[in-house]
């Protein structure tokens, strides 16, 4: 009984943790990489689940296209994101980033509750609810799909990063943009793809979530908080740290619900946040041994 | 320097004058909120301005200063002169230990454990109901029958000047001075024997203070105290005002204070297009006023003094 509710748990905390770590992917590039405190990444999320919401009802569009379109939209929002704001402000430091993508964040809020108002927009599913039995371990058949899309995303974006040119032109630039300029790269063109990358990972990920819980103007806060949470944990820029991040955050939150208090669940990844920070600065898995 | 002071006498000078030319209550209010919202904006801006890092925990000290007014008050019935002092001095202490933590990080890592501490603080202050009664807050501060707004304009506006005065001191002292050289460079600031983290720390447990002292007026003014003073928006709302006037100088926050303040009123009739509107000027601030509105006077004002001196050089070779 108790081994069983372990259980139940662990799988809980790993599915939140796959979920934790693809809302962050997106933040991982753009904080990560290319350093922009981005505090309108929740929002980019919240949008990508408001147009998921609104090509699967009112397009009638079936959810894999759905998903498709909404990449397609939101990768020509991020490019224009970073060429008309972010770009202005590159290589200033971190500060006129952050107010930069907080006024954006405001703005996106606010002008979605003035389109669509504020009740969650249930997107919908690629499959019927309803629950798997594993033994004795229930997890609803959307979650199973959401976590493989998920790791497919996870697995997408590695491969762009590690295989492509457009990846090796990313790496050179994020290594050394002054050699990487030097070397023919157009840098601005690829400071501009990486943030619509990261945006449409952002954006994807609150579509496959949207339609699990639901996609609500509001809720972007909380993802920018808990991602930066996961960033931060894995190690800045690593998407394996990220993957690990999220997992540890989400294991370690349903733990803590499970067997200490419900009430405080969200102090814990703030808690791991500041640890982390005092005892190892540079994450839990960052290959560049940067000190913060 | 004595220009800078000179403004900020007059600044509280017309204050003063204020209550006895206007008797409206609602435009007190407006007075008693700039007020507020300029010891805030001075004390974040010790910590952006001056020790150049971007603290988005200064919510913390708000809410701990707001809580200790309200716990004083209700629960030991202390009256308002004690709790205020005490608020700034607990909150103080708090900066003393997120400061501890915090200072030995750099850029966005500072941001966001700044950050961390003040959520940490804002559900801890969700959950303790034995304390804090949880997401129900604290009601029924006492605020000892003072009904007119102007007798709480005077009590802010006293603290505002106990803010400025500290904050002037602050500022053009040796350690402020030391905390400009870190700012600009800490490499050189240390070979010359500043001690960053130090100076650093004075600075952040003094901004902690007067934020604490805000939120002690805050917690008897509204006479209310819930979860929500640690949220992100009051935090927003701060950021805005500092780097709307100007980091860096005292005079530029307050400027950004009373700016944001009326601005926000006056924004409040179009109602749901208020915040998108927010959004959109927070960025135009970003990307047209870099440096505020301090940084466009004081550019102003060196673009003017240049174009009379080559006159002046013309005018020797004729004679």
């Amino acid at each position: 009984m108790d081994l069983d509710l372990f259980l139940q748990f662990l799988t809980n905390g790993v599915v939140m943790g796959v979920f934790y770590a693809l809302s962050a992917l997106g933040l991982t590039l753009i904080f990560g990489l290319m350093r922009v405190v981005n505090f309108a990444h929740g929002e980019f999320y919240m949008l990508g689940g408001v147009t998921g919401w609104f090509v699967t009802s009112y397009l009638g569009l079936d959810f894999f296209s759905g998903l498709a379109l909404v990449a397609v939209a939101m990768a020509a929002f991020g490019w224009l994101v970073d060429r008309f704001l972010i770009e202005r402000v590159r290589g200033q430091g971190e500060e006129p980033g952050i107010l930069l993508t907080i006024g954006l964040s405001i703005f996106l809020v606010n002008a979605t509750l003035l389109v669509v108002g504020p009740a969650p927009m249930k997107v919908a599913g690629a499959v019927a609810e309803g629950p798997l039995f594993f033994g004795p371990i229930a997890v609803t058949k959307l979650r199973l799909i959401a976590v493989g899309v998920g790791i497919a995303l996870i697995a997408g974006a590695h491969l762009i990063i590690r295989k492509t040119r457009l990846g090796a032109a990313m790496r050179a630039t994020f290594q050394d943009p002054m050699a990487a300029s030097l070397a023919g790269i157009r840098t601005g063109n690829v400071y501009a793809a990486t943030f619509a990358l990261g945006c449409t990972l952002a954006a994807l990920s609150g579509m496959l979530l949207g339609s699990i819980y639901s996609a609500q103007a509001s809720v972007g806060g909380l993802i920018s908080l808990k991602s930066f949470v996961v960033v931060i944990l894995g190690g800045m820029g690593s998407f394996a740290g990220a993957i690990a991040g999220g997992l540890l955050l989400g294991i370690a939150e349903a733990f803590w619900g499970g067997y200490v208090a419900t009430g405080m669940v969200d102090v814990v990844g703030f808690v791991l946040v500041i640890l982390i920070l005092l005892f190892r600065p540079q994450g839990l898995f960052s290959i560049r041994a940067e000190r913060a | 320097m004595t220009l800078e002071r000179n403004v900020l006498l007059a600044f509280l000078a017309a204050a003063a004058l204020l209550p006895a030319l206007v008797t409206d209550q609602y435009l007190l209010h407006l007075g008693v909120m700039a007020l507020f919202y300029a010891i805030l904006a001075t004390s974040l801006n010790l910590v952006v301005g001056y020790v150049g890092e971007f603290s988005l925990g200064h919510t913390a000290f708000l809410g701990a200063g707001a809580y200790t007014a309200a716990l004083l008050s209700t629960q030991l019935g202390l009256p308002m002169w004690a709790t205020i002092p005490l608020a700034g001095l607990i909150s103080a202490l708090f900066g003393f230990g997120i400061g501890a933590i915090t200072l030995r990080l750099q850029g966005p890592y500072f941001v966001i454990v700044t950050l961390s501490f003040a959520e940490v603080l804002r559900i801890v202050a969700n959950n303790w109901i034995a304390v804090t009664n949880g997401p129900m807050g604290l009601a029924g501060i006492d605020q000892f029958g003072i009904t007119n707004k102007g007798t709480f304009f005077y009590i802010v506006l006293g603290l505002t000047a106990v803010a400025l005065y500290l904050a002037f001191r602050f500022v053009h002292s040796n350690t402020g001075r030391a905390a400009v050289a870190v700012r600009e460079n800490r490499y050189v600031a240390q070979s010359i024997g500043v001690d960053p983290f130090g100076t650093a720390m004075q600075a952040f447990v003094l901004g902690a203070f007067l934020a604490g002292l805000a939120g002690g007026f805050y917690a008897h003014y509204i006479s209310f105290v819930g979860p929500e003073v640690f949220r992100f928006p009051f935090m927003v709302t701060m950021i805005i005002m500092v780097l709307l006037g100007g980091k860096g100088t005292l005079i530029g926050p307050i400027a950004g204070a009373v700016i944001v303040t009326l601005l926000e009123e006056y924004l409040r009739e179009m109602q749901e297009l208020r915040l998108t509107l927010f959004g959109l000027i927070v960025m135009a601030v970003v990307l047209f006023l870099p440096n505020g509105l301090m940084g466009f006077i004081a550019q102003r004002r060196e673009q003017q003094g240049a174009k009379p001196a080559p006159r002046a050089a013309t005018k020797e070779r004729t004679v």
